[in-house]
């Protein structure tokens, strides 16, 4: 038994440490490989403080990597979604204009679905180990869709609200008070168009809030139900909608372009998907000091944010060394800095190593960030399918 | 004999454009036409059917947006190009004119994206006017809740593109005044008893719209197809019909691309009838005013608006200026909120920051700009030069020069994606030389354009004279004919640079975002909310084809600043 026992550990020990060595085998392969590509990075190009973090980032792997990573901006992911579908219908399998992408939700699903991507890759990283995916879910589960190692985590996003506290004493603490707000405000509040991102965000916020059977919503859209369930969101909306900025008849293209409002006092209250976009604005000067933020009593929505490499991808090696530095600590903590970015990481603080981790303390909380107690409570997405049926259902509400 | 053996040669350049614009255009309709019928291989869509275009029909607004596309489209065509015979009419040649002139140059270097940004600074209920008179004049402490941006109307859109269309047009008169024999004409009226203003529209105005026709049929395409302009000061729910579009082929979902194509089919549809509409009303309007011309009435009622109307073509200006300088002032900004009339925190970091980014965008727009602009006249001069040879014999006919103004018909978006299409089968995509490919699509047209007349013009009997005195043919063309044609030459290889610069959507597509130029910048940073970041990439995007025009308009001077009447 007990020479049965040393055996099995033996085998056991003998099976991980060769596992082991030819995981690191095939990862040395990997940055081998990597060496000398050109990783043509797709991302959303309209921050200069996220550029320069791109930028940086680019530069510390050409150095410890020789991989070149040039930052090609995107306004809009689908258009690259649209590109790589038009080299797959021209039969391009390989030698893709894209390397790597900035990807989550619906363009996530759709790639996925029509087999655009490569991979599974996310495993083969050496710091995916990292990630937090026991306690952030949504880090596994895109807008419901199994990630299944074919993205790999870059950051974490939640749904805030920004107002200025020298507007505003107390912001509201939920969808009712939000129209009390704008009731005393006429104007002064307004969220993006639909079927912009963030104004999706907005309405499924508020029908989380509102619907009679929230749980219904992690459920894929029931047609006949529908209808019923809806019905407070748009009594809700009806009444909002001639209380908002350009009494609802004008509707900001997205959360960036609020930003401005918000400075200029357009609108008191705005939305961000990200927790510490207002300190990031302010030490940008783009927003006062006195703005803070806020999120709903019953909490709200949260996803993460991917990168992802297209099917016919010239470097894949390369995107994969750029991936697994995005999401080593070293990047990781600078990218959740405020000033720097303040996109919240994708790591769990237990699984670093100390010294790891001071990289995260030393991080400061600006005043107008929350803290993360205050972000603990995080609603989950709604089933993928009700991002179509409500954006449809609001513009044929709305858009006439 | 020697004619028709050098037009024979030249029938090359002709050749060449039929074959390789037939090409990208066939390409282009059909990456737009096949999706439209739910042909879409990459997401598995190979039976054709009419769903994209029933989702098309059943799309919200849809009516609404189409209305308001050819409302503002028809409105701003109608009114630039009154503006611009009633201003060329009570103002040729008058101190208002030469001013005017003056400053054409660089009202028309303004990109329309970098315009449409100052535009909405200057004007929005937080814009610069407001900031300037609040709170003293108007008491407003924060913003008024005014639509006057994004309106749902579109009439902001409309008077901005009046801004940027009718100065092109006065450019296009301009370039055709030399045809037209203006001063005997308006002699010979007024010495029979008409007015100025009545000479104008009854003998040179009817001789003047064939020269400006395709200029309004461009603005008639432009207007109702713009995306940039409409994106940022046109309504939002629902957009026109362009956005609207746009907004379907960047839907995550695929099924929403298919809608896409059959938008754009339309919206070609709808370019295509208005601009024969327009042509059917030309010749009414031309059948209608037969008796009129010959009434013999020579008062003209025309005078009594001369002023407002240089009240209106200075504001005009004025507001063209303001947007320019809002953009200077955003650009020097740091803090800034309202109601305060200039930044409370000045800073030069955003110029520092995007003249340091700006360096390889800079060569790579410049680089593009010019071999495209090259080609591009070279295959110009070439067709004219074969047009202008063929005189006697036969013209070249207009079945061509309909042809190459295709590109300018199709909305961009689907058109390039369908080309781009072609390019990835052919294994030329990310190219270069397709990048300058695609811009050449777009600048060829424009110098068609805007030298046809001029170029057509040219006295025969200069280069019969210079072939008489022994010279060849060649030496002939290139010795006397093209320095005498230098200065509009220059003029519009200058339209055609700053057409290129401002291609966003080839660069884009064609280029597989391989190439960053600084329009590509410019729009991508536009996406964001930095205000101050923006105004230095679209000011540093004006820089450029003002450059361009200063060294069109200068350069004829000194090379030939001791020939007088070369200038």
């Amino acid at each position: 038994m007990k020479r049965f026992s040393f055996h099995l550990i033996l085998g056991l020990t003998m099976v991980l440490l060769l596992g082991g060595i030819a995981h690191a085998g095939e990862w040395e392969d990997i940055k081998k490989q990597a060496r000398g590509q050109t990783v043509y990075f797709n991302a959303w190009g309209g921050s200069q403080p996220i550029n320069d973090y791109i930028q940086w980032a680019a530069n510390e792997v050409k150095n410890d990597y020789g991989v070149k990573v040039i930052h090609v901006k995107a306004i809009d992911i689908a258009g690259v979604v649209s590109r790589i579908m038009v080299e797959k219908s021209a039969g391009k399998n390989e030698g893709g204009s894209v390397d790597l992408m900035w990807i989550n939700g619906e363009n996530f699903k759709n790639m996925k679905s029509n087999a655009l991507l490569y991979g599974p890759f996310s495993q083969k990283l050496p710091h995916y180990a990292l990630v937090d995916v026991e306690n952030k879910q949504t880090t596994v589960f895109d807008f419901t869709v199994p990630v299944d190692n074919m993205e790999s985590p870059w950051g974490m996003a939640q749904l805030v609200f920004m107002y200025d506290s020298q507007r505003l004493d107390h912001p509201p603490k939920n969808m009712t008070g939000l129209l009390e707000f704008a009731k005393k405000n006429p104007g002064r509040f307004t969220y993006p168009g639909i079927p912009g991102f963030h104004g999706t965000t907005f309405i499924k916020q508020a029908m989380l809030e509102l619907c009679a059977d929230p749980d219904a919503l992690s459920r894929p859209v029931d047609e006949q139900a529908f209808d019923d369930l809806t019905r407070p969101l748009w009594d809700y909306l009806d009444a909002l909608h001639p209380l908002m900025w350009r009494k609802g008849k004008a509707f900001p293209e997205s959360a960036s372009k609020m930003i401005p409002l918000l400075n200029d006092n357009e609108i008191f209250i705005s939305l961000s998907f990200n927790p510490n976009e207002a300190a990031n604005a302010i030490a940008n000067s783009e927003l006062p000091e006195s703005v803070r933020t806020y999120v709903h009593e019953s909490g709200t929505i949260g996803n993460s944010h991917f990168v992802a490499i297209p099917f016919n991808a010239s470097a894949k090696a390369g995107a994969m060394v750029f991936a697994n530095f995005l999401l080593s600590p070293n990047a990781q903590a600078r990218k959740s800095d405020p000033k720097v970015w303040g996109d919240p990481t994708v790591l769990g603080m237990d699984k670093l190593s100390p010294a790891q981790k001071t990289l995260f303390d030393a991080i400061e909380t600006p005043e107008a960030t929350l803290p993360a107690k205050a972000l603990a409570k995080v609603l989950p997405e709604p089933h993928v399918s009700w991002v179509t049926a409500l954006e449809k259902a609001w513009l044929d509400r709305y858009h006439q | 004999m020697t004619n028709n053996l050098k037009s024979g040669k030249l029938s090359i350049f002709p050749l060449f454009i039929w074959i390789s614009f037939g090409i990208t255009i066939l390409a282009g309709a059909a990456g737009v036409i096949l999706p439209s019928l739910d042909f879409f291989p990459a997401a598995g869509q190979t039976r054709l059917s009419f769903d994209p275009w029933i989702t098309l029909f059943k799309s919200p607004g849809l009516v609404q947006s189409i209305l308001v596309t050819l409302f503002t489209g028809l409105a701003a065509t109608f009114c630039s190009l009154c503006l611009t015979l009633l201003f060329v009419s009570l103002f040729y040649r008058s101190p208002v004119w030469q001013w005017f002139e003056k400053l054409l140059a660089p009202i028309l270097s303004i990109p329309h994206a970098a315009f449409a940004i100052g535009f909405s600074f200057l004007i929005a209920p937080s814009g610069w006017i407001m900031r300037l008179l609040s709170p003293h004049v108007t008491a407003f402490e924060v913003p008024p809740d005014w639509v006057l941006v994004n309106d749902p109307f579109g009439i902001t859109l409309t008077l901005a593109m009046i801004m940027k269309e009718f100065p092109f047009l006065i450019m296009v008169t301009l370039s055709a005044a030399s045809r037209l024999r203006i001063e005997p004409t308006l002699h010979v009226g007024q010495s029979m008893g008409y007015q100025k203003e009545q000479v104008w529209f009854k003998v040179l105005v009817p001789r003047l719209y064939p020269h400006l026709r395709l200029s309004v049929y461009a603005i008639i395409a432009y207007s109702l197809s713009v995306v940039d302009m409409a994106l940022i000061l046109g309504p939002s729910s629902p957009p026109t019909f362009a956005v609207y579009i746009l907004k379907w082929f960047n839907d995550p979902s695929i099924s929403y691309k298919l809608v896409a194509a059959a938008g754009s089919t339309l919206l070609f549809a709808m370019v295509a009838g208005t601009i024969f509409m327009v042509h059917m009303i030309e010749k009414l309007a031309g059948y209608a005013a037969r008796r009129w011309i010959v009434n013999g009435t020579r008062r003209s009622p025309l005078s009594r608006i001369k002023f407002p109307l240089s009240g209106a073509i200075i504001t005009l200006i004025a507001c063209t200026g303001l947007s320019t300088l809002i953009l200077v002032v955003w650009s020097f900004t740091l803090k800034w909120r309202f109601p305060e009339a200039l930044p409370t925190a000045w800073s030069a970091k955003f110029w520092y920051r995007g003249l340091a980014d700006m360096q390889d965008p800079l060569v790579m727009t410049l680089l593009t700009g010019a071999c495209a602009t090259l080609i591009s006249m070279v295959m110009v001069i070439g067709c004219l030069e074969h047009d202008a040879l063929q005189k006697q014999i036969r013209r070249m006919d207009s079945v061509f020069y309909t042809f190459i103004y295709i590109p300018l018909l199709i909305p961009q978006i689907s058109f390039m994606a369908g080309v781009q299409l072609l390019l990835v089968i052919f294994n030329l995509d990310g190219m270069w030389i397709s990048l300058v490919w695609s811009h050449i699509l777009y600048i060829l047209p424009y110098l068609f354009i805007t030298l046809k007349a001029t170029y057509l013009d040219f006295d025969p009997r200069v280069y019969n004279q210079a072939a008489l005195l022994g010279k060849s043919r060649y030496r002939a063309f290139f010795g006397v004919k093209l320095p005498m044609l230098l200065r509009p030459i220059l003029f519009s290889a200058a339209i055609g640079f700053s057409v290129s610069v401002a291609q966003y959507i080839p660069t884009m597509l064609v280029g597989s975002g391989r190439f960053f130029t600084i329009t590509t910048e410019v729009v991508s940073l536009a996406a964001g909310s930095d205000r101050r970041a923006v105004a230095v990439y679209a000011l540093i995007q004006q820089c450029l084809p003002m450059v361009i025009y200063g060294l069109a308009i200068l350069l004829p001077k000194a090379i030939y600043y001791n020939k007088k009447g070369m200038h």
